[in-house]
């Protein structure tokens, strides 16, 4: 003990300590940028509203429309149940549309004149029109991606393990990647027709590119001590393949997959507003231009973020957590631990 | 002790499109079974790429290696530990460790059983379920010798392994390495261009000098172990050593 000496008042590192608590603030921070855009949304609003009306709608048209498209289904059935008072109110409430009324209007009504069960006030949302934009949009994505992803990674093993293929390939695909999959679309839409299938063909063409790309540097790439180890224990050519220059290259195979959802995302959305489809959120969009409803432009865009954002952390982050971080190999390829 | 491999008349020379390298000379070594076989001088002067043939990641140019009087083939087992760290990732260390055994098709529970053996072996049983980056460099070295012996080689090739590790670990290491081999009985071969290292460890050590890399001495280490490598004898054969490299 040395606390005589020093004359230092004595320390007790083992005493218990307040574990710091991590502030709201810190998970609201990405927020704040949102807030400055919506008040210079809001003010120019203002501004052009004299001129324009709403077609720069402001930011409560736009919340009230999300509103509307996702409840208007309950409330038209909350109405009918109620008494006629309440439903001449509703009506009211949505001819002028006053957002901000109207709102609340509905909001009060759903909470307390709602004599709905509960398992039908979900049948009624599910029949939301907003709904339906999304799952249009979103149930053609998983399916472009898969076949994507399948075709992209053989491919991609096929150019690194082989020079044949290596040959043939690189060039086509270097060439092909940087046209937009939306020049494609007019071309598919006469080829194979209006409809869901030109939307998914084009979504995965386009997200197929970088994926094959991606898993061909990844397989050429994986670290050669790994491979040389694995051969001094004497793995056969095809053992080395599936234990080693696979897992190896797990990280580029996951940020081929990364970079190709982006692009079935962006590919996806382009395409369905060319192909002459009635449900999907960017034809929703190109529908609302014919009836200049800015607002559900506005909303269906909002959407699109959101779900793309979604999935980016739904999908890749698990995975990723639990392997390649797991591993330390996001370290190893230089890359940054993508927590935030 | 009877011979396990026999290098005669070895040469090597890398044939790249720009120039001609002439990596080895004349290389004639006895290695006996069970011996402890340094390999050391300064850069360039071939013990690494004679340590490559022997694993059979690089070609022969002229001269044969005979192991038990027959002619290597690239199929022969060796456990090999590489400087770099060269464990799977994706592998616990354990994992790693059975690794050889896997694809020999060990069946589950014996492979086990012998993975976890070889990781008492370095003292590493507590971290069998860790992957390597949670590992200090050291223990991932350690793991590497387990998954290096574990499939019960021939002959155990090891390249500097412990050049990237701090002086005390590295220390702590050559003892335990000196321990597995006393325990196994397995046949060295050892690289590296630390004399310290060399005498504590071999049983044997050649010297080699470059240009083109040959031979210039083997020299018998016949003190008792442990070595203490502050004693004048040690030190002697290292100052002994240190001039055959320099002075040529």
């Amino acid at each position: 003990m040395a606390e005589a000496q020093s004359g230092l008042p004595p320390l007790d590192l083992d005493a218990p300590r307040e574990t710091p608590r991590t502030s709201i603030w810190v998970y609201l921070r990405p927020v704040w940028p949102f807030l400055i855009i919506l008040i210079l949304w809001q003010i120019t609003a203002i501004f052009l509203h004299a001129k324009m009306g709403e077609l720069f709608p402001y930011f409560g048209s736009i919340v009230f429309r999300g509103w509307e498209l996702i409840t208007a289904p309950l409330i038209k059935a909350i109405g009918a149940v109620a008494d006629q008072n309440l439903l001449n109110q509703l009506k009211e409430a949505k001819l002028e549309n006053l957002s901000d009324a109207g709102f609340l209007f509905q909001l009060y009504a759903i909470i307390f004149k709602n004599s709905l069960g509960f398992l039908d006030q979900l049948s009624h949302l599910s029949k939301s029109p907003l709904l339906w934009h999304v799952l249009a949009t979103a149930w053609r994505l998983p399916f472009a991606f898969f076949i994507a992803t399948i075709v992209g990674v053989c491919v991609g093993i096929l150019m690194g393990r082989f020079a044949f293929w290596e040959g043939f390939f690189v060039p086509l695909l270097s060439v092909m990647l940087p046209i937009p999959a939306l020049a494609w679309t007019p071309l598919a839409v006469i080829w194979f027709g209006n409809g869901d299938w030109t939307v998914i063909l084009v979504t995965a063409f386009a997200s197929f590119l970088p994926i094959a790309m991606a898993v061909w540097t990844g397989v050429k790439t994986v670290n050669p001590v790994w491979i040389r180890a694995a051969q001094s224990m004497n793995a056969d050519k095809m053992t080395i393949f599936r234990t080693v220059v696979l897992p190896g290259s797990l990280p580029m195979i996951l940020s081929g997959m990364r970079i190709g959802l982006a692009r079935a995302w962006r590919a996806g959305v382009g395409a369905e507003s060319l192909a002459g489809i009635r449900w999907g959120l960017s034809a929703g969009i190109f529908d609302a231009q014919e009836y200049l409803d800015t607002s559900f432009m506005m909303v269906a865009i909002a959407v699109l973020g959101i779900f793309g954002f979604l999935l980016e952390k739904v999908l890749f982050q698990p995975i990723e957590s639990r392997t390649i971080i797991k591993w330390g190999m996001m370290e190893e390829m230089g890359g940054q631990d993508k927590k935030i | 002790m009877p011979t396990k491999i026999e290098i005669k008349n070895l040469r090597k020379v890398y044939d790249t499109p720009e120039r001609k390298v002439h990596a080895l000379e004349g290389v004639n070594i006895d290695i006996e079974d069970g011996e402890f076989l340094c390999l050391v001088g300064l850069s360039g002067c071939g013990k690494t790429t004679l340590l490559n043939m022997l694993a059979g990641f690089v070609e022969i140019t002229a001269g044969t290696i005979l192991m038990d009087g027959k002619t290597i083939t690239d199929e022969y087992d060796k456990g090999v530990v590489f400087q770099e760290y060269a464990l799977f990732p994706w592998l616990t260390a354990v994992q790693n460790v059975e690794y050889g055994l896997k694809i020999r098709n060990v069946p589950e529970k014996e492979r086990k059983e012998i993975s976890v053996r070889f990781l008492q072996l370095v003292r590493l049983e507590e971290f069998a379920n860790l992957f390597p980056h949670s590992l200090s460099g050291g223990m991932r070295q350690r793991v590497a010798v387990a998954r290096a012996l574990a499939f019960d080689p021939q002959v155990l090739l090891m390249d500097e392994p412990f050049g990237a590790l701090d002086a005390q670990t590295r220390e702590e290491l050559q003892e335990l390495t000196v321990d597995v081999w006393q325990k196994t009985k397995k046949t060295v071969i050892y690289v590296t261009h630390n004399l310290s290292e060399a005498v504590f460890m071999g049983s044997r050590v050649v010297v080699f000098i470059p240009q083109p890399g040959r031979i210039r001495e083997i020299i018998n280490i016949d003190m008792p172990r442990p070595r203490d490598a502050l004693s004048p004898e040690f030190i002697k054969i290292q100052r002994n050593i240190n001039e055959l490299i320099r002075d040529w």
